[in-house]
């Protein structure tokens, strides 16, 4: 069950998404301990809910992927804990979005559904990340740019694709992440969403989500195969992929399916190092 | 490695890009403040407003704009089959 939670929903009132948005957020706080965030009055008045905020784990509901609400939290510095988006929920649910404002039948079926799959995820037991057999051990190079200062591993056992995502191989498994490009240019990351322990993943499938106020940055997976394990502390801490997102920042752990044919769609350190210099060099100037 | 090559392959061989639904944009613009490679393009005076204009500036895998669209309007080819094709040329390349 959801419970002691801080909701804030976009609450948008001129679109069906929104107008469930704020549904959901009633329905939790009527069913439950939990207290609702209104986006409109935390906008002209902040003490009261910086105060249930800063008390209470965050569950942010967007309606769209405009992502008002999550905007708002990340103007206001607030950890999130929980996050979902109506539109994305409707498709994952496969339920078609009345444009009606009103609820009608299928939005009623849709916001059941969620609120099922919200109060089911707090039963989950917590991932307990196993105990790590093998130590992966970086070694830089770096790049600065202005201000900015860029970190690349060029271990051998690293492999990059133009993606601006990393793979550390040892055996038959590789550790995932991003480069630094990726997190000095979303700047603050604010939640992680990881992949699911045994989701099959092709060559540069999605292998979960990084999100920031600037953008959402879908991690495209250089090597195929099945997830083995997930850095589970990013979700409470999606900062540490500010601080080192080789280190504690990974992402998550493959079994690989087909290192070699995989291998020669990728680069390594030179040439990523290269791809990256003119990226940093494209954007900044 | 070029601009114009994404692993090894001329990029205008590699089909890759932002479609846009036009029953559903409603040219908020986000799309197009976003993305850094001018990829799109606003015609302000036309009916049409935005365009994809350069579909080869777009970074191949890459989906961000998509991801801030609000009515859902964008939308990239198969990734799978865009990674097959991918190797596809670079195997007929390699045997040129
Ligand atoms: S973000 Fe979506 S709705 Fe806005 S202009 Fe781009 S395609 Fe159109
Ligand atoms: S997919 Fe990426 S590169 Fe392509 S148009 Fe969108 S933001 Fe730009």
């Amino acid at each position: 069950m959801l419970e002691n939670y801080a909701i804030l929903p976009c609450n948008g009132l001129d679109k069906s998404a929104g107008v469930i948005s704020g549904e959901i957020a009633k329905r939790l706080c009527e069913s439950a301990e939990n207290q609702t965030i209104c986006p409109v009055f935390y906008r002209v008045s902040e003490k009261k809910y910086n105060r249930i905020a800063g008390e209470h784990p965050v569950l942010v509901i967007d309606g769209c992927q405009t992502r008002c609400a999550t905007k708002l939290a990340a103007e206001k510095n607030l950890k999130i804990s929980k996050k979902i988006t109506i539109t994305e929920e409707a498709k994952t649910h496969n339920v078609e979005l009345s444009s009606n404002l009103r609820l009608l039948e299928n939005d009623n079926a849709l916001i059941e559904k969620i609120l099922t799959a919200l109060n089911q995820s707090e039963d989950k037991l917590p991932i307990i990340p196993a105990e790590p057999s093998v130590t992966y051990d970086f070694e830089y190079e770096t790049y600065q740019h202005g201000k900015f200062i860029f970190r690349v591993p060029k271990n051998p056992e690293v492999y990059y694709n133009e993606n601006d995502c990393w793979a550390y191989v040892i055996g038959n498994h590789a550790r995932i992440g991003v480069t630094d490009f990726v997190q000095q240019n979303l700047s603050d990351i604010l939640y992680f969403t990881p992949p699911e322990i045994g989701d099959e993943i092709d060559q540069f499938g999605e292998i979960g989500e990084i999100e920031s106020s600037k953008s959402v940055f879908e991690l495209i997976s250089p090597f195929s195969g099945k997830v083995i394990a997930i850095n589970s502390p990013l979700e409470q801490k999606p900062e540490l992929l500010n601080e080192n997102p080789y280190e504690l920042g990974w992402v998550a752990e493959i079994e690989l399916t087909d290192i070699e044919g995989d291998k020669e769609l990728l680069i390594g350190f030179d040439q990523y190092l290269k791809i990256m210099k003119k990226k940093v060099e494209d954007l900044n100037g | 490695m070029s601009e114009t090559t994404f692993m090894g392959v001329e990029r205008n061989r590699i089909d890759w890009k932002p479609t846009i639904d036009y029953t559903k944009c409603d040219f908020c613009m986000e799309c197009t403040t976003f993305c850094p490679h001018k990829v799109f393009e606003v015609r302000e005076c036309e009916e049409m407003k935005l365009i994809v204009r350069n579909p080869d500036n777009c970074v191949v895998f890459c989906r961000a704009c998509s991801k801030l669209c609000g009515p859902d309007a964008l939308s990239f080819p198969d990734k799978n089959a865009t990674t097959q094709r991918i190797k596809e040329i670079r195997k007929e390349e390699s045997n040129a």
